[in-house]
């Protein structure tokens, strides 16, 4: 059985809350990464809501660069690379999550348990708003039907992750509106993930919970935090980077989502 | 010849190791484990350096995406890489079924044989598989 809680002898562990400012996508990248490095095997785990100070479109760990052709409603703004892999998001009017949290063994591949729970958490959350959502993999049949919008690619996989569908991703109206992902690091995973908000400009075929639901997603962070931290048996502690981290994160912005030959090494 | 995985070494981050003789120095071909492409379910990416490059122990010297999880795959030893299975990165279905001949990832002519002792025997790898799973 897998672990989902972090509570040593009943005592609720305190995990760190981040609440950023808006920042660059090379930045909001960075830092996810320096907190999974930082990672030591009892770190408490680290919850971070962020923003983007400008539009961005996030590749998947593998995609190329030159595929971002295949979407010309992005094709003008801020490109990075993500850690994680999937497909490309462009980051604008959403909710943007990271959770990084130490894992006890050497293991590999995704932590399934970990997906599953914080998506339940946040139907849990939008459920507290109001609003209907479900995993694609429990999803009604007429909900389960491939992409309603148009696919902006002709390869296997389409280019853009919230046109693509896994078990875990979470739907309203037939619309997937949150999608995660996981890196494995030496002591942990990160897991981070979008939740669509509303549609943007730059990619304006995927709705978000404002044209699906007439939801503006006010306070969501507050009840997926709340949600999270009883699914963890944690409490939060307001926090910003340490140090160590800050550091960690000004060098890999540097030498890899900051880095132009980088993001365009594959 | 084939390759036994009980007559491997293995890391814990679960690569393993086939050390052989090579005009007097030590070359490892290192792989990943048929239990960690269990855990990894479906392989859609893999990135493995270029020959010459140098990997230490412990430290990544490649990744490979599943559904959903980038995960790093760690170098079992020291040295330098002298030859990578170049057509591994587009048929990583085969990889799961032959994870131990066609699976083999590079091959590293050892700077130092420190990082061995830290390596497990199969009956040892097999017990911390067996705990995990």
């Amino acid at each position: 059985m897998q672990r989902t809680s972090l509570a040593v002898n009943d005592t609720a562990v305190i995990g760190r809350l981040i609440i950023d400012e808006p920042a660059s996508g090379s930045w909001n990248m960075a830092v996810d990464a320096a907190i999974l490095e930082a990672l030591s095997p009892d770190s408490v785990p680290t919850l971070r809501f962020y923003r983007w100070a400008r539009p961005t479109l996030s590749l998947g760990y593998f995609q190329a660069l030159s595929d971002r052709s295949k979407h010309r409603e992005s094709a003008g703004i801020d490109v990075v690379r993500r850690a994680t892999g999937g497909g490309a998001i462009v980051h604008d009017r959403e909710l943007t999550y990271s959770l990084t949290i130490a894992t006890p063994t050497q293991r590999t591949g995704a932590v399934s348990w970990l997906y599953q729970r914080v998506h339940q958490c946040v139907i849990s959350a939008l459920a507290t708003s109001g609003l209907h959502a479900s995993r694609f993999g429990s999803s009604a049949s007429d909900e389960r039907r491939p992409v309603t919008s148009r696919p902006v690619s002709t390869g296997a996989e389409p280019f853009l992750c919230f046109q693509r569908r896994t078990e875990e991703d979470l739907i309203v109206s037939g619309y997937k509106v949150l999608g995660s992902a996981q890196r494995r690091g030496k002591h942990g995973v990160l897991q981070h993930g979008s939740l669509l908000l509303q549609a943007s400009s730059f990619a304006p075929q995927l709705p978000g919970l404002l044209e699906l639901a007439k939801s503006t997603g006010a306070e969501l962070s507050t009840g997926i935090s709340t949600e999270v931290a009883r699914m963890l048996n944690c409490t939060w502690k307001k926090d910003v980077l340490n140090a160590e981290e800050r550091v960690l994160a000004t060098s890999i912005e540097q030498r890899r989502f900051g880095n132009a030959n980088w993001v365009g090494a594959k | 010849m084939s390759r036994e995985p009980s007559s491997l070494l293995y890391a814990k981050t679960h690569e393993w190791v086939d050390l052989a003789e090579d005009g007097g120095e030590k070359i490892a071909t290192v792989g990943i484990s048929a239990f960690a492409i269990e855990l990894l379910t479906d392989l859609v990416y893999m990135d493995i350096p270029s020959v010459g490059t140098k990997v230490t122990a412990g430290e990544e010297f490649g990744e490979v995406e599943s559904v959903k999880a980038v995960s790093p795959l760690y170098s079992p030893v020291d040295g330098e890489i002298v030859e990578v299975h170049a057509g591994l990165p587009d048929n990583l279905e085969a990889l799961k079924g032959d994870p131990y001949q066609f699976g083999w990832i590079i091959k590293v002519k050892l700077s130092s044989e420190s990082a061995l002792s830290s390596l497990l025997d199969h009956a040892a790898y097999e017990k911390q598989c067996s705990e995990q799973a």
